[in-house]
Order: C-alpha cells, then structure tokens, then sequence
C-alpha cells in the first residue's frame, strides 16, 4: 500500500522485534495485531524517536537561514530594508567605523613589556632632523606683538660689535694651547668672522693690524673638576669618602683640593680652579713653556679621607689614585675628558675622573658671558642665513669655524660649562623667537641646567636671564603643544621633537619659579581660564592641552555643516562630529598619550577626552531629546504615512555608546560618575521604545508580503519548510541583531525591552500562524479545483498544508531559542546583582510566561490547523465509513477505499511534515474518525440497523485502530475508544448473544465495584447434586425509595438464560419493612434438570425490590454466576458455607435492546425487563 | 499559566468527543496602570495566586501573569500586564499598552495624589494604548488599599464615583489586595465591561489586510482557546 513501509521497514530493521515486543504488551487489550501492516511500521519507529531530540535539531538550524537573508528581496524592498537598516546593515557600517577608529586602547596594567620597550627605543634616540617638519613650520600668527622682536640682527649688531669684533680677532691671533684646527686655518676663521659681522674690508683690516700688535693676554690654567666614578672602594662599607687635589708638578707644594663628598664611589664635584703659572714669569714665557717644555706636566691627584678619630679630630688620607696630564695636550679650544687614575705598582683599575681643561686669559666673568652670548647670536643667525637652515631644523650642530670660534672664545675667556650652557640657551631663546629651532637642543641644555639652576649656582642677573628665555620659549612649546594636531601623525622626527618639548617642560616643571616671575603672562596665554592664577608648568601644559582640544572641536564645527535643516542632517552631522573627534582621540591615543604619560605624567588621551565629552555630551544630549521627545508614537490609522526612523537615531547612539566605553578605558572610575556621556542611552530611551513599535507594524506587514510570495515549497532539500518561515524568521533575526547593537546598558530598561520584544516576536509569530493557515487553504483550493473533474470529490491533503504547518512550527520553535539570544540570562544575573534576588526571580518569571505564551499560542494555532485539515477529511472518512457499514456483505471493499484515502493522505503528510507534526496530526485524524464513527453508531441507534450494520464497524473499528496504532500512544485516548467498542460490539451481536452479553457484561460491571450507592446483599448458595441452595441472608445500605427515607424490600431471585430456565419455579423472600439494613435469613432449594444445572453461563439473578401499596418496584439487582457457586456433598449445611457478599447495582443503558423493535425476543427481553418493576 | 497552556493540547484532544467546540476561551490583555505604590502588583498577585505581600518591591518596567476565569459562563484567558508606577519607568511601560482590551486603573484611598493621577494615567493610556474610541473603552477605576482605618483615607467614594462619572462613567471598585476584598470582582467587573462593550460593537474583523485592526486586538480573532482542566 505505501512505499515508505518498505523502506522503515529496511532501516529499523534491526530493531524490529523489539518494538513488536513492545508494542505488543500496550496494544494488549486490543486483540491480534496484524504486524504486517504498513502503518504498524511507522507507529513502531515513531515510538523509537525521544520527543526531546526534536527541538534541539531544529534550534541548531535556526538561523541556517536567516542569518544570510530574505529569499524573497521583494519583501525587504517593500520597506526599503527597514530591518537590515538597524539589523545587519547598521552592524556592517559600525564595524566599518570601528576598523577606522581603530582598537581601544588598553588600560596601564594590560600594558606588556614589549610595547614599554618599544617606546622607549622610539624615543631615546636623538632625533636629527635634516627635513623640515611642516606642521612646526607653521608660524604662529597668533603670537602676542609685544613679544615680537621685529629688528632681530641690527639690534644684536647695534650693540659695541666692533669692539667684539675686535676681541674676536685678537683672541685668534693670540691662541693659547696646542693648535687643534688642522683644518681650519687662522685664515679661515679670520674670514668666516668678518663674513659673520659683516664687516667690510677696511675695518677688517684695520682691526687685524691693531690687535696683531697688542700684547698677548696673562694666561691661566682652568681646571673643572667634574666628576668621578667606579672608584675603587677605601671603607669598609664598600664606599668611600672622596676628595680630589690637583697641582702643577712645577710647584707641586701647591695645591687645591676639592671638597669632600661622603659616601660614594661617585662623587659630583663641578668644581672649578684657575691655576695660575709662576706669577714671575712673563705670558710670552709662560706660553713658550707651555708649548716647548715638554716635561712640565699637570697633575690631578686624588685621595680619600678616611677616619675622623673623635678624640684628636686628625686625619689619615689614603691615596685613591692619580693621573698625570701633559699641558701640551690641551687645545686652544680647550676639552673635557674622563682620565683613568693610576696607583704606582697597581694594575687594578682605579676609576675615572672626568676634568674640563682649558687654558685662559685674563678677563672679566661677567663681559665675558656677554661676549659669548652675543657671539652665539651673530654666529647663529649667520649660520642660519648662509646654510638655509629651515625652521625647527637647527639642533645645535655648528660648521667648523663657527664651532671652534666658540670653543675658542668660551676656553679662552674662562668661560665655566655652565655658563656657556645657560648662554646658549637664553640666545637659543632669542633667535627661537623668530626662527624656531629644533627642540632638542633645548632639551639638552634644559637638562644640563638643571643641576647649577637647582644649586643656585647662577647669579641673579643669570637667573633672571634664565627665566627670561625660558618664559620666552615655554609659550613656543605650549603652543606646539595646542597645534599638536598639525603634526603629521606618526612622523619620528615631529615625535622626537614633541619628547623633547615634554621633556623641555617636564625640566622647567621641576624648579623653583622665583615669585617675580609670571611664567605665563595672562595676556599672552588667553586660554587659561583665570587671569589671576599663577599655574604651575604642568597645569599650563594640561590647560593648553584641552586648549588645543577646544579649538579642535571649534575647527570641526566650523568646517562642517549638517545639510540641511532636517532631523535627519542633524543628526548625521552629529555623527560626522563624533567620528572627527573620535579620530582626533585614536590618534591621541595611538601617537601621543604614552609620550605624555613617560615624559611628564599626563594622561594626554585622558584630558583630551574629558575636554570633548562634556561638548559632546551637551551638544548630543540635546538634539536626541529632541527628536526622541517628538517621536509621536504610531497611529495604526494613518501609518502609511511615512514611518520610517532611520538608522541615522541609532549610528548616532552607537557612536556615543563607542564614545562611552573609550571613556571606560581612559577614565578611572571616579571620573565616570559624573561623565554625561556614560548615560548616553538616557536620552534614546523613547527612540528605541518607538522603534519596537514600528518594528512589529513593519515586521507584520513583511510577513504578509512573505506570506504572499511562498509558493510552499521547500526552501530546499535538507529541510521541510518553504520561504515564508525564512522570511519571518529573518525579521526576528534583524531585531535581534539590533538588540544586540543597542547593547543596552541599563538592566532594567534591558529587561523591559526584552519582554517588549519577545512578546512582539509573539504577536508577530500568531499573525504568521493566520495567514500561513489562509494561505495554505488557498493554495490546496486552487490545486484541487483543476483535480475535482474526479467521479467523486474528495479532500486531498496537499503539500501546501504540510508546509504552511511546518512553516509554523518552524517560526514556533524558534521562539525560544530567540528569546535566549536576546541575552536573557545575562540580564537575570545582571538584576540579581544589582537588585535582589527575589526581583530577578520574578522578572525571569515574567520573560519565562511570556516566551511559554507565545510557544503555546504558536502551538495551538498549529493543532487548529491540523484540526482543519483532519475536518476537511471528514465528510470522505464518514462516508466510507457509513458505505461499509451498510453493506451486508462484508466482502465490501469499501474498508479498503477508506484505508487507501487515508493512506495517500497519510502519506503526503508523512513525507512533508516533520515528526512532531506528523505525530500531531495522526492524532488528531485519529479524533476525528473515531467521532465520525461515533456519531455514525449514535445516530444509527435510532434507526433500525441489522447487527451487521455495527459488525461492519465494528470489524472497520479494528482495522482502524491497528491502522493508527492507537493504544501504542499513551496519549491517545483510549478509554474513548473503549467505549466506542464496546458499543459496537454490543450492537453488532445476535440478540440472544447480545442479551447474555449484556449480563456477562452485569457481573463484570458489578465485579469491578467496590462499593455501591444500591448497597450490597449478603447470601450463601450450594450445589448438591442437582439441586440449587440458596440462603439468603440480609441486605445493607439499601437506598431509600420511599418518602418515609426508608424501604420496604424483598428479594427475588431469577436464573438466567431465563429461557432456559423457564419451567423453574423461582423464589422470593418476604418482605422486611422499613428497612435499610433488611434481614431475610430464608433458605431456599431449587431443583434444577441436569443441562440446567451444567448450563456454563448460567447466573442466579438477586432482584431486590421495593413493596409498594399498589406494585412493586425494582431497586437493585446482584448477580452469581453458577460458576461461582461451591459443589456440596449433601452432608455440607449450607450455614456452614462462606458468606457471599454481592455488590447491588442497576443500569439503565439498555438501549441497544430498546432500539430493536422488530426482533422479538428483543422486546420480550425488555418488557421483562421493564416489567421487573411492574409485576407483582 | 504556562502549565495551563501546554495542557490545552491534551484537552483538545481527550476532550474532544464530548465537547469540542463548547469550551473554549477568549484571550484578554489586561493592563493595570496607577501610582507607584498603590498596589498594583499585589492586586494581581492577589487575583492570580492568591497571594498577598505586604513588603513588595516596586515593579520594574512590567510583570506579567496568566489566569483564566469564568465571567457569566463564558471563559476567559486574562493575559495580564502589571506596570511599573514609578514615573522613571514611563517609556518603558507605555509601548505595552497597544493591544489591550482592559484597562484598570489605580489608586489608593490613602493616597490622594494618587487618585488625581488618574485623569493622567487615563491619557497616557489613550494615547499610547493608540484607541480610537477613548470613550468607550473598558476602563475600570479601582480604589484599592480599602482595608486601612478611616482616619487615613483621603478618597471618599463618592468623590470617586463623581470622578468617574465625569470621565466616560467606568465601574468603580474599591478592593484591598491585602484581605482580598473584591479583588475577583474588579477583574470581574472589568471583564464583563469588556464583554457589554464588545457585544455592543461587534467590531467585524478585516482578516486580509495588514493587521490595522489586530493590532488593537492582536489575539483575539485567533485566540480561542480550549479552557484547560478537563483531564
Ligand atoms: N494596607 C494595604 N496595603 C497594600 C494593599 N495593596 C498593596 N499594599 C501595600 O502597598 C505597597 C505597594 O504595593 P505594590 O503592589 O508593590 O505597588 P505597585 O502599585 O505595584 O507599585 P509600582 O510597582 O511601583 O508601580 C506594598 O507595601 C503593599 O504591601 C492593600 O490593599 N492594603
Ligand atoms: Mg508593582
């Protein structure tokens, strides 16, 4: 009959006996099974199946589909793509944004060592910037006037220039010291100088014969006695107490020792001497000596002091080391240079002393420095103005004359390290005024005065001096600071140059600023918020750097403009905002903060944030509230009215989301609290309310448009649903999608949405259930209307029905699965956390109630459609059913007709549906036949039917129930079909079997009471031979017929089949009055014939009955198989027997008999019956 | 509630020879709205399990709860949507307003700020709910917290009766959710309102074009559902 048998039949082949076992112990009651049915096959693999592994597998090919896209384009085209907008597509162009504004940053401690390394190889390396850095380039138009010097050289030249001219030419025509400049004649410097003044020939002339005949200057020695390290230790502690000597080895009693330093194998001395030659001899001689003797020799001694005995306070020096230094080797320029310490006898090193050397003429410290300033500042712009040196390139590197006239000068004129430093970077200063030039240098010099500068080791005119420059030069490093936006992102050398204008405040930072110093000018800093404050550098640097942030965000706003007046500009221009400044950040972050944060410990990235999120917080707070507080909510009326909120709302709320979290990364925690932006979602709140709502109106309408485009077939082969539930499904996956984007972060606002949601989805899935159902009935009536030419018209189950169910279930299926995506746990948890346990506990309850609502919904949408379908094949089943039923011969095949309809239905519902459905729908076939064959029996009673008109069902009944297997399931209803059999049965036998079955059916009915509302009758009974002994004993309970609440019983006794036992005299006992609790105790004999007594089904009947005025009526009745009745030999007493208690019970279904008018022993039986109560 | 649900199937089925079409339910939304604090959430949990606590949390956004009910022999699934009062809750609650069928308002005797609210609550529930017939919805005025002394009630029942007469005249019931005085009735009330109204309407429903009118009910053309309990 069916194809699909044969092929369970193969598969489960192996397991085929055990199923038959057990299908076999359940299907008992319902006599011989033909095993070889096909559907029997079908019922046994069904049992096989665990309901459980169902929805797994659906739930894992939940969104096989919709998570690529719709099948039908039509249907996102129809809304322009309302949900891929906020679903997919907003995800794609968030990733997008995401890519370009780069990864987070990670917090300090997440730090690894790699990248701390990394940093610091970028940036100790001194930059040396051969190219212009453009963005440095940029001249500050914004300078403050009063600081322009606006007649640079001439002033500088103005000042006694001939007469440093002049000390210039004399102070290389006189040198001092081993001639160093090979390469650079006397010539050449003498040329490089006059171009350097430019003065013209005459005057050069002039000044060289002058000063060739002036006498040479007095000479000294200059000796600095720097520093020392890696001394090898005198102290027992490992250290030592150090002290240097030095004396010339002319007049070695002579000598000038340095201070002590305590403690160290170190020590720091930076002290100067000025050695002097015998004053006897003349400076020609002095200079010969120095250039000709070769054994006078310098000699630097040092030793260590050792104990301080605190009783005679003397001292023991022990002797370190030496090293012994030719005069001859010192150039004119003079040097510094460490020199290894020796020990006669020793070869272990002894340490090193670093010493600056230089000899000097006689001069004046303080012209001096003036000179040399004033050298530097004609050299430099000479320099600058012959090499083409572009702005923020010089880093301190001079040409070769340049640099020995100013070794020369600085050795010559006496000039101490310090001096020469600080010189340089107050002219540095000056000429950085109008020509910048590479930090750097500044940065050295900062931190090589820093030591004199914290020692005090300036005279106040030098230290006002000092300030003076550095005031002059902070304005230059804040303002690269704020324009740090130009610099070209990631260049080394601008980086180089950034460290070391960080570096440049990070050394100012740590000194004193004396209190007559305004470092920053109120007029010139206009940035700082209050005039009257005197900040400190770091505070300047952090005001500046939100400065330079203000300004940014200015620029942006300025340079763009929303285009045009409409919501959707605005909130796009926001967006444009927010991703400038979102930029300005990551590169913040990813050039600048660590910079920041090594060299002078300031959160860079931070500030900066903190500056624009308070901007962009107002400015979006705002515009939000705005447009979210003008969302009218839907009016279902007039809703095709534009409806659409576009994505626009939400990229702006993903940028501030993004926004917000940057902020977790940068801020620390107590910074957070009072941050605008980290309630950003506050201000979305009716959006996204609003958005929900469209959503479901958009979403039911796709779903109608998907509804419309199924063609009910399969989406392909692997699965049993057709495009619409692809469709649907996708609609959910979108808002899912746009639910996980939101990633809401209030948990209460999240919890409520979600519910919102899930119940949308709900609706949602009810509305797909009704039109699935219309569509399905539509699609099956057009299918059929070309087939209904056919002899006979009949329902068909169609694919479509199949489909259109399994489309439900799809959709009903994944309800659940959707709503954990949603993050539903997550969010319990998160309530559980942040409020109580107990209110979680119900907000999950809540969630639970409304995702099971929505399934069960979903389900019984289903049921209600296979109920439809199962009605649909009603009228064919009835038919069949009743055209078997009528025909006589049973060799009719109209039973085969029905099967086969069923089958080629069951069939196409088999292949197409899925399990649980098929499961479903054979159950509900099931419902439907077994009440068509009900109504069929019940209607037929009224009629009159031969038995076999109920045969025939009855036998239809059987084939129907191995058919469904019915009673495999434990589901199905089987006390229903019970009765249905039993009533067949009944009605289908020959009356005279009927009538004893009806009895039989008496004792077992009574057999299975336990108690009875008739009360019960107590009796003793005996064989002996053939005669029947009854003792009847009492009745109890018996119930009240009479008004007096009370009875007037007797019992009578009848033997049934009654005809067979119609020549028996019957007894009856009297009547006991008034009695509930009736005592009869009369004994009866009833001689029978020997086939009466061995008759196997014959019965003692008990009629217990009421005593009326007028008639008797019947109360109850018991019965007593013989078969029950004890065989005696006659010498047994009945007394001596055990009691028999026998329930008391009537019925009134007789109708079965009642409704056989033409057959005789029918109505006989009956009217005996009925006359039970009538005959005396 | 859920279990009530997943029984209908088998009732369908067991219970099919007998009564197959008589029984079924009629889906109601019910929203209960009023101040925070009146007692909404333990009017329902009164009327639902029957259960009564004196130190409830204030709801968040929503709850929800299922009971079905008989109301002049017909049965009703009441699907029931309890919000949060608490005005920062406002845009969370009001989108679950669309769609339902009843509305109960609240307010406390005690309190009487929040009996005038209820003009307020009214409003919002109109417009956001999207009605279009304001004045005929099923409203119920519900006076709960009965139970307190005199001395502290501030809303008499006739200024409550007048109030209601003034707006569009729904029934009044004054319940206490903690001795569960009337609690039945005012859901009884408020489905029974709902049922005169309906029969008055007769709404006919547009099956085929997008559900403009499902939206108002979107169960209730679909929803009958078999009552459970028969096994
Ligand atoms: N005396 C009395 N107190 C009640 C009654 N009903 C509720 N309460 C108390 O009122 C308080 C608030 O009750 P809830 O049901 O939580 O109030 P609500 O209206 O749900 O409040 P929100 O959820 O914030 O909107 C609780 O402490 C209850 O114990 C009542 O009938 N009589
Ligand atoms: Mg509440």
């Amino acid at each position: 009959m069916l194809s699909i048998s044969s092929e369970i039949n193969r598969e489960s082949s192996s397991m085929d006996r055990e199923f038959r076992k057990k299908g076999n112990q359940r299907m008992m009651h319902f006599g011989n099974l033909d095993e070889s049915h096909p559907y029997y096959m079908i019922a046994a693999a069904r049992m096989s199946q665990k309901p459980e592994t169902k929805p797994v597998t659906v739930g894992r090919i939940y969104w096989k589909f919709a998570a690529f896209n719709f099948i039908h384009k039509r249907i996102q085209e129809t809304d322009g793509g309302f949900f891929e907008n906020l679903g997919t597509l907003l995800a794609e162009k968030v990733r997008a944004q995401e890519q370009q504004e780069g990864p987070l940053p990670k917090r300090k401690d997440e730090k690894t060592e790699e990248e701390e390394e990394e940093t610091e190889d970028d940036l100790s390396e001194e930059g040396t910037i051969e190219e212009p850095v453009e963005a440095l380039l940029e001249t500050d138009s914004d300078r403050d006037e009063n600081e322009h010097a606006t007649n640079f050289l001439a002033e500088s030249m103005g000042w006694n220039i001939e007469e440093l001219y002049a000390a210039l030419v004399f102070m290389i025509q006189h040198q001092i010291g081993y001639d160093v400049s090979k390469e650079c004649e006397l010539e050449t410097l003498l040329n490089y100088l006059q171009n350097a003044f430019k003065v013209d020939n005459d005057v050069h002339e002039r000044v060289l014969d002058e000063t060739r005949n002036m006498e040479p200057p007095e000479m000294h020695l200059n000796v600095e006695v720097i520093e020392a390290k890696e001394l090898v230790s005198k102290d027992s502690n490992g250290k030592s107490d150090p002290f240097c000597a030095l004396y010339l080895e002319s007049a070695p009693t002579r000598r000038y020792n340095t201070a002590v330093k305590t403690f160290t194998l170190s020590p720091v001395w930076e002290e100067h001497f000025e050695l002097d030659f015998d004053a006897a001899e003349t400076v020609p001689e002095k200079m010969s000596k120095v250039k000709d003797v070769k054994g006078v020799r310098g000699l630097v001694k040092l030793a260590k002091e050792i104990a301080v005995t605190a009783t005679t306070g003397s001292h023991d020096n022990e002797f370190i080391g030496r090293c012994r230094i030719p005069l001859k080797d010192i150039p004119t320029t003079g040097h510094t240079m460490w020199y290894s310490l020796e020990k006669k006898n020793k070869s272990k090193r002894r340490g090193v002393v670093k010493l600056r050397l230089a000899f000097s003429a006689e001069h004046n410290a303080q012209v001096a420095a003036q000179e040399y300033r004033h050298l530097i500042r004609v050299l430099l712009l000479h320099e600058i103005e012959t090499q083409k040196i572009e702005k923020y390139c010089w880093c301190g590197r001079w040409s070769a004359p340049a640099e020995v006239l100013l070794l020369q000068h600085s050795a010559q004129r006496g000039l101490l390290a310090r001096n020469v430093t600080l010189a340089q970077w107050i002219e540095y200063a000056r000429i950085h005024q109008e020509h910048p030039l590479n930090f750097t240098v500044f940065n050295k010099l900062a931190i090589d005065l820093l030591r004199p500068m914290e020692n005090g080791l300036f005279s106040p005119d030098e230290t006002k001096l000092f300030w003076d420059a550095t005031k002059k030069l902070l304005y230059s490093c804040l303002n690269s600071v704020r324009k740090i936006r130009r610099l070209p992102a990631g260049d080394k050398n601008a980086m180089t140059q950034l460290s070391a204008i960080l570096g440049i405040l990070s050394s100012i930072s740590s000194l004193k600023v004396p209190a007559d110093c305004n470092l920053f000018p109120a007029k010139m800093y206009s940035w700082f918020l209050d005039p009257d404050e005197a900040p400190s550098v770091l505070q300047a640097l952090e005001y500046t750097v939100e400065q330079g942030g203000v300004e940014w965000f200015e620029h942006i706003l300025n340079n763009n403009f929303p285009e045009s007046e409409s919501d959707e500009d605005a909130l796009k221009h926001h967006i444009k905002v927010i991703q400038l400044i979102r930029a300005d950040l990551q590169n913040a972050i990813d050039n600048y903060d660590k910079l920041f944060i090594k060299r002078i410990n300031l959160p860079y990235a931070r500030c900066l944030y903190m500056t624009y999120e308070k901007r962009i917080s107002d400015m979006c707070m705002i515009i939000t509230e705005d447009i979210c507080g003008r969302l009218k909510r839907i009016e279902i009326e007039n809703a095709d009215v534009e409806l659409n909120l576009g994505t626009t709302l939400f990229e702006l709320y993903l940028a501030l989301q993004r926004y917000a979290i940057l902020g977790q990364v940068l801020c620390a925690e107590g910074q957070l609290e009072g941050m605008k932006v980290q309630s950003y979602h506050e201000w979305f709140r009716a959006g996204v309310a609003h958005w929900l709502d469209i959503a479901v109106y958009k979403a039911l309408k796709r779903i109608d448009r998907a509804v419309e485009f199924d063609t009910l077939q399969a989406v392909d082969n692997s699965v049993q649903y057709s495009s619409s539930a692809v469709d649907t499904l996708t609609i959910f996956y979108q808002i899912k999608v746009f639910w996980t984007q939101l990633a809401w972060p209030d948990i209460e606002g999240s919890y409520t949405f979600i519910a919102k949601i899930i119940d949308d989805i709900c609706k949602c899935s009810i509305a797909y259930a009704d039109k699935m159902a219309k569509k399905a009935e539509l699609t099956t009536d057009l299918e059929q209307l070309s087939e209904s030419s056919v002899y006979e018209k009949k329902f068909v189950v169609s694919t479509a029905w199949c489909f259109a169910i399994n489309n439900i279930d799809y959709i009903r299926t994944s309800i659940g699965p959707l709503a954990n995506d949603l993050g539903l746990q997550n969010i319990v948890d998160a309530l559980a956390e942040s409020k109580t346990q107990e209110e979680a506990e119900r907000c999950q309850q809540t969630l639970q109630l409304i995702i099971d609502n929505a399934t069960d919904t979903v389900r019984n949408k289903i049921i209600e459609l296979l109920q439809v379908v199962a009605n649909k094949m009603a009228p064919a089943m009835n038919r069949y059913l009743m055209e078997g039923a009528e025909l006589i011969d049973t060799t009719s095949n109209s039973m085969e007709r029905l099967l086969q309809y069923l089958d080629s239905n069951l069939t196409t519902l088999h292949d197409y549906l899925n399990e649980d459905n098929f499961e479903r729908i054979l159950l509900v076939i099931w419902d439907t036949i077994s009440e068509s064959l009900f109504q069929l029996v019940h209607n037929n009673l009224e009629r009159r039917r031969p038995p076999s008109f109920y045969s025939n069902l009855h036998r239809s009944l059987h084939t129907l129930i191995r058919y469904f297997n019915i009673g495999a399931d434990e589901a199905a209803n089987v006390r229903v079909l019970e009765k249905i059999e039993h009533l067949l049965e009944l009605h289908g036998l020959e009356t005279a079997e009927l009538i004893h079955r009806y009895h039989q059916e008496r004792i077992k009915e009574q057999n299975e009471l336990d108690e009875s509302e008739y009360g019960q009758i107590t009796v003793k009974a005996q064989f002996v031979d053939n005669s029947l002994n009854i003792q009847i004993l009492n009745a109890r309970k018996l119930r009240p017929v009479d008004s007096n609440g009370s009875c007037d019983s007797y019992v009578k006794v009848k033997l049934l089949p009654e005809e067979k036992f119609a020549d028996v005299k019957l007894p009856k006992t009297h009547v006991q009055k008034e009695n509930l609790y009736p005592l009869f105790d009369e004994i009866f004999n009833i001689p029978l014939t020997n086939e009466q007594r061995n008759m196997e089904n014959a019965i003692v009947v008990f009629e217990l009955k009421d005593k009326d005025f007028l008639r008797s009526r019947f109360m109850a009745e018991a019965f007593l198989p013989f078969s029950e009745i004890a065989k005696t030999g006659s010498d047994q007493r009945i007394e001596s027997l055990e009691q028999i208690h026998l329930m008391l019970s009537r019925t009134d279904v007789i109708q079965a008999l009642e409704h056989r008018k033409g057959d005789n022993q029918a109505t006989e039986f009956l009217s005996k019956l009925s006359s039970k109560a009538e005959r005396k | 509630m859920s279990g009530n649900n997943s029984t209908t199937v088998g009732t369908l089925r067991g219970g099919n020879l007998q009564n197959r079409n008589s029984q079924r339910s009629t889906l109601l939304k019910v929203v209960i709205l009023g101040d925070g604090g009146v007692g909404k959430s333990c009017l329902m949990n009164r009327f639902v399990s029957n259960h009564f606590d004196e130190h409830s949390f204030h709801t968040i956004g929503v709850e929800f709860l299922n009971k079905d009910i008989e109301i002049n022999g017909e049965a009703y699934t009441l699907q029931i949507w309890d919000t949060a009062g608490q005005e920062r809750f406002k845009t969370l609650r009001t989108p679950f307003y669309r769609g339902s069928d009843i509305c109960l308002l609240t307010y406390a005797v005690d309190d009487r700020t929040s009996f005038k609210n209820l003009a307020l609550w009214r409003s919002e529930f109109l417009y956001y709910a999207d009605v279009q017939e304001g004045s005929t919805f099923p409203f119920i005025v519900v006076g709960n917290k009965m139970d307190v002394p005199d001395s502290e009630k501030q809303v008499s029942t006739e200024e409550a009766q007048a109030w209601c007469a003034e707006n569009g005249d729904p029934p009044l019931v004054e319940t206490s959710a903690k001795d569960a005085t009337n609690v039945e009735a005012a859901f009884g009330a408020a489905v029974a309102a709902w049922a005169q109204l309906e029969a008055r309407l007769e709404r006919p429903l547009v099956e085929d074009t997008v559900d403009l009118s499902k939206q108002q009910s979107p169960h209730r053309s679909s929803c009958c559902m078999p009552v459970s309990g028969a096994e």
